[in-house]
Order: C-alpha cells, then structure tokens, then sequence
C-alpha cells in the first residue's frame, strides 16, 4: 500500500469537514474521490499534502506519518489544482516550473532535463519562455501539470484538475493522467464528475458530508448495483446516506 | 529552516516584485518624485512672495494731500498711488493692498512737535494685503524716524543717543545657510522613518494577499520547503524592497536639495560613523515594519483587504513623525527613547546635529531588537495558522 488512511477527521471548529474516514491506495492505482461540492474531498486532499493538519487519525504516504515527516512527505508529492492554476503571472513558464523544482530539491541541472521532456509531452515548446499572464486556460494548465510533475513525484493528487477548462483542455488533462498511470505513478483524484471517475479510475471512494459511503473498485460496484449507471449507483448511494 | 530554500524564495520574490509595474511605481518611482515636486510646488510659491516682496505697494490715500507725509509716499520708489472713489470696495478686490487715512492736521501737529495719526488700513484674510502691512509700517517708521532726527537735531541732541545696546547675532552653524539646516534636520528623520517602515508595504500586500488570492501559496505549501524558509524569503524581500524605497527617497531628497538649496540646503556632510547610525535604525525599522505589514497581508482574504488593513498604518506612523518634527536634536527628553518609532526617529534627530550619544544608542538599539523579534514572532505563528492561511 502507497497511501493509507486511518479515521481521518478535519474539524473547523464546530463542523466536521471530514469525518472518520478511512481507505488505502495501491502502487500504481488511479483512486477517484467522488462527491458534491463541499463533500470533504478538498479538505481530504489537502491533509494528504500536508497543507492541513488532521484533527485526529493516521496517515501513511510510502511509509511516512503524515504528521511525523511532513517534508519526507511532500517530497514525495506532487498536487494540482483545478479552476485557478496557481501561477505567477509576471514569471515565464520555465522560471514557474523551475522555481518548483528548486523548491522540491531538485538542482538547476536535473530540472533543465525534466522540463526538457515535458516540454515534448506537453506540447509547450513555444511558450515556455513567455511570461503566463497572458496565457489562455489551457495554455496555463499545462504548465501547472509541468510544475506539479517536474521532480517526478511517485504520488499525484488531483484535485477537481478540469475544473473551468474547455473539452481540448480537458481531453489533455485526461490524457496525461492515463500516461502517469503507464508510467506506474500512483493517483488520487478528486472530482464530482461520473464520467471523469468512471474513463480514469481504478478504485473509487465515494464521500459525502465528510463521511465515506463507499471504497471499492469500479468493478465491484458496478457488480453491487446490477450495472447501473455511475451516476445512478452515486444517487442511490448519497440517497440512501440522507435518509439515515 | 533551511536557509537553501530561504534564498531560492528571496530570489524568486526579488524577481517577481521587481517586475511588478505597480511596485516599482509605488516604491521606486513615488519616493524619488514627491519631494522634487514638493520643493518645486513650495517654491514656485515662495518665489511669487519674494516678487510680491519687490514690487511697490499699490495704495489708496484719504486726506490732506499737500502733506509732507503725502509727497514722501508719493516719491517712495515701494509705494504707487492709486486713486478710486471706493477706497475700501478696491481693497476688497485687492486692486490696492491697503489704504492710508491721513490726519486732516498731519504736518501742524507735527510741527507742534507732538504725535500725529495715521491709520493703515488692510485686509487680513489677504497674504497679499498682510504682506503689504508690515512694509508700509516700516515705510512710514523710516519717515517718523527722519522727524524724530530733526526733532533731536533742533534740540543740539545727537540722534544716536537713542542707541543704548548694539546687538550683534551669530550663528554658531557656519556651513550652509540656518533655515535650510533646519528644515534639513526637520524633513530627514522624518522622510526616513516613514519610508523604511513603509516602502515595504506594496511587496507585502503582493507577498501575502496577492499570493492568497492567486492561489499560488497552496502550491508553495506543498514543496519539500518549510513554512518557516518560505516566510523569511518573503519577509527578506520586503525588507529590501523598504530599504530600496528609503534610498530612493532618499535620492529624491538629494534631487529636491540641488533644485532649491534656499529650502533644504545644499546638503548636509555626515561622518560615516553616522551615516552608519542611521542606517542601523532605518534598517530596525524596516525588519519590525516589514514583519508586520506581512502578517497583515496573510490575515487578509484577498489584495483589496490587505490594502484596507494596510493604509491606516501609513497614517500610524505619520503621528510620530510629526509629533517629532519640530524637535530640537540637542534637547530631547529621555522619555522619547523609550516610545516606539519616536526613539528611532530621536536617534536620528541627535546624529543630525553631531550628538552621539552611547546611551541612547544602546537603549534604542534593545528596543529596536525586541521589535523585530515580536515582529518575526507573530508573522512565523501567523503564516502557521490554519485559519489564517485558509481564512477563504
């Protein structure tokens, strides 16, 4: 196990934005955190990044505690969000990747050659050396997943990455989460479209007002709910949740 | 901390501030221009007085005029009567700066030897009226003082009887002229405090809010850097970015000195040793200022906040600057180096006028210490936060 979770909770004050969850992600498995906007999966993805301290519970990332060794951890991540990309308009792409990479320790060296090939996979050649206020959704989105990936972190979190973005953007975003996925890197995903989940996830946890519904692989819950429609199982389930 | 991380941030936010048009504005470009501007402003003023000053006064004369009083005035080269049938209606309108009322009985008085009248009348509410007042005293002094000599001459007294003291003045301030220096010593300290506690206060609006609301301080939150390496990059350079606005203000000075050395002086010779001083505190005050301004700005939701919360300490630190502006170097009372941002501003006050004083410089040296260490303290537990980080 890559990741492992053990009753994860996050109080802000007196609301519990994440409630005793639990699950764990394999080597290499894409993991999908479905829910609706204020579900918890933000808050869970920023506990993971060490962004925010847990209330109570555990958290093994490659065998680091969470709370022991945040640096080891974050040295082992990379994160990217969606709907703002978090870059500084007035650096160019390369001063924005590789302002990351120093800060993730890599030398000036090391990250020349990992912009190098992203630049090829990515498909920024021509930019790179403009500044990225000017640059459209799309443009500005690459360039965040270059300064999430440049120190080549064995875990990627995702959170809601295609949030605001047109369908070509979009469609790039998916393509190089399944090319990290070949590559063997290990994802957890957050996002509330069906669709998304179901083209790009292995397992999938459903989370609802801060609780886990569910953890299992797609495959299982199709079996569960006679095949049903993603979204169809996701209604059922957050139904049933509000009734009790 | 690590002090690799500090330097990449400091690097990156150097950078970054540098090349922000509005900070180079606000910090660079503002601090050189206003005091030239001021100067030019105060000056092209202070000119038109001194032309005031030269042209003859424009008067209206009722009464006798086949006085003596009235041919002295009318050959004064300061004085040009003016004749209107409404004397007080053209004062009013300052076509004329005053009005002169002579005694019907002016030279018969004067030739009993006794005291005469004579009424100037002006218009307060008018600097150019008023100007005129003290003028025409002096005009009409000189005429009372030819009288009084005939007077004396006509009684076998010699005129200079009526000296008793003659007094002789003498500055001890032998470089420069006095007023200048004194508006130099005023203006200084004054110019230095407020520029090194607040030329940070755009990069730190940047640094923190605008870091918030870009969203780009998730992102820095997740590298292998410490919060506490990621706080003094930013912190470090928005002290430089305060030193950088101190010395362009500074430059502006200079500039402002040479456009009129009548107003600030043609500068002021410092030994390096105070020079040294000056810095020292300017510097303290920049570390103290720069912490504050910072966990100001990570408090904020949002760049617009932060410029709200941030303005009122520009007006902050006005009040002890101008409390202190008018005083005097040599005389300061103990007590003020004991009071925040006044003792800075007293040391530098002393140093202007050649007092080095070691005790004063210690106790402020002490103070300034604990101000940054409050300073670096409350931005450190600001910036670790959950509530403030996240405040959105």
């Amino acid at each position: 196990m890559l990741i492992e979770l053990f009753n994860l909770t996050k109080n802000f004050k007196e609301v519990k934005a994440v409630d005793n969850i639990s699950f764990k992600v394999n080597r290499g498995e894409v993991f999908g955190l479905l829910g609706e906007n204020g579900a918890g999966k933000t808050t869970t993805l920023r506990m993971l990044a060490t962004m925010l301290k847990p209330t109570s519970g555990k958290v093994l990332i490659d065998g680091s505690n969470l709370l022991d060794e945040p640096e080891k951890v974050r040295s082992k991540i990379g994160i990217l969000f969606g709907g703002t990309t978090g870059l500084y308009d007035r650096l160019t792409a390369y001063e924005n990747i590789e302002y990351f990479g120093l800060l993730n320790g890599m030398d000036k060296r090391e990250i020349k050659y990992s912009i190098n090939n992203l630049l090829k996979d990515l498909d920024m050649n021509e930019y790179i050396n403009r500044k990225v206020g000017k640059f459209s959704k799309g443009m500005k989105q690459k360039v965040a997943i270059a300064r999430s990936i440049v120190h080549d972190p064995k875990i990627m979190f995702f959170d809601e990455p295609t949030s605001g973005l047109d369908v070509t953007s979009v469609r790039m975003v998916h393509k190089f989460i399944e090319k990290l996925r070949k590559s063997g890197k290990t994802i957890v995903f957050s996002s509330h479209s069906m669709k998304e989940v179901d083209k790009l996830c292995d397992t999938v946890g459903i989370i609802h007002k801060g609780k886990m519904a569910e953890v299992t692989s797609l495959s299982d819950l199709r079996n569960k709910y006679n095949d049903l429609d993603l979204e169809e199982i996701f209604i059922e389930i957050i139904g049933d949740k509000n009734e009790h | 901390m690590n002090i690799r991380y500090m330097l990449i941030v400091l690097r990156k936010e150097l950078k970054d501030t540098f090349r922000d048009k509005k900070t180079i504005f606000s910090s660079i470009i503002i601090p050189i221009l206003i005091f030239p501007i001021l100067v030019l402003a105060l000056g092209s003023g202070a000119s038109d007085m001194l032309e005031e000053e030269k042209r003859p006064i424009e008067v209206a004369i009722i009464g006798n005029e086949n006085t003596s009083i009235f041919t002295y005035l009318k050959k004064h080269k300061n004085i040009e009567i003016k004749s209107y049938t409404n004397p007080e209606k053209a004062l009013k309108d300052l076509k004329i700066k005053a009005i002169i009322k002579i005694d019907t009985n002016f030279d018969e008085t004067i030739n009993e030897n006794k005291t005469v009248n004579l009424d100037i009348i002006y218009d307060e509410s008018s600097q150019k009226s008023a100007m005129a007042k003290p003028r025409l005293e002096r005009i009409i002094d000189e005429y009372s003082n030819k009288i009084l000599e005939e007077r004396l001459k006509a009684l076998n007294i010699k005129p200079n009887i009526l000296n008793v003291v003659n007094i002789n003045t003498k500055s001890v301030t032998i470089k420069d002229n006095g007023f200048a220096l004194m508006m130099f010593s005023m203006m200084l300290p004054m110019l230095l405090t407020i520029w090194s506690a607040i030329g940070g206060i755009p990069a730190a609006t940047d640094l923190g809010a605008g870091e918030k609301e870009r969203k780009t301080l998730e992102a820095l939150l997740t590298t292998k850097a410490s919060r506490v390496s990621i706080l003094l990059g930013k912190y470090f350079t928005i002290v430089i970015a305060g030193i950088m606005g101190t010395l362009a203000s500074l430059l502006g000075f200079l500039i402002a000195s040479k456009l009129n050395p009548d107003f600030l002086g043609s500068g002021v010779s410092l030994p390096p040793s105070s020079i040294g001083i000056i810095a020292i505190f300017c510097v303290g005050l920049s570390l103290t200022f720069s912490g504050i301004e910072l966990a100001i700005s990570f408090y904020a939701r949002n760049f617009k906040e932060a410029q709200t919360y941030l303005t009122p300490l520009t007006i902050i630190l006005l009040i002890p600057a101008y409390l202190t502006m008018y005083l005097d170097g040599r005389a300061i009372p103990e007590v003020y180096f004991n009071i925040p941002i006044i003792n800075i501003i007293s040391i530098i006050k002393e140093v202007l006028v050649s007092v080095i004083n070691p005790l004063h410089i210690f106790i402020v040296l002490l103070w300034t210490i604990l101000y940054v260490s409050i300073s670096i303290f409350i931005t450190v537990r600001m910036f670790n936060k959950e509530s403030v980080i996240f405040r959105n």
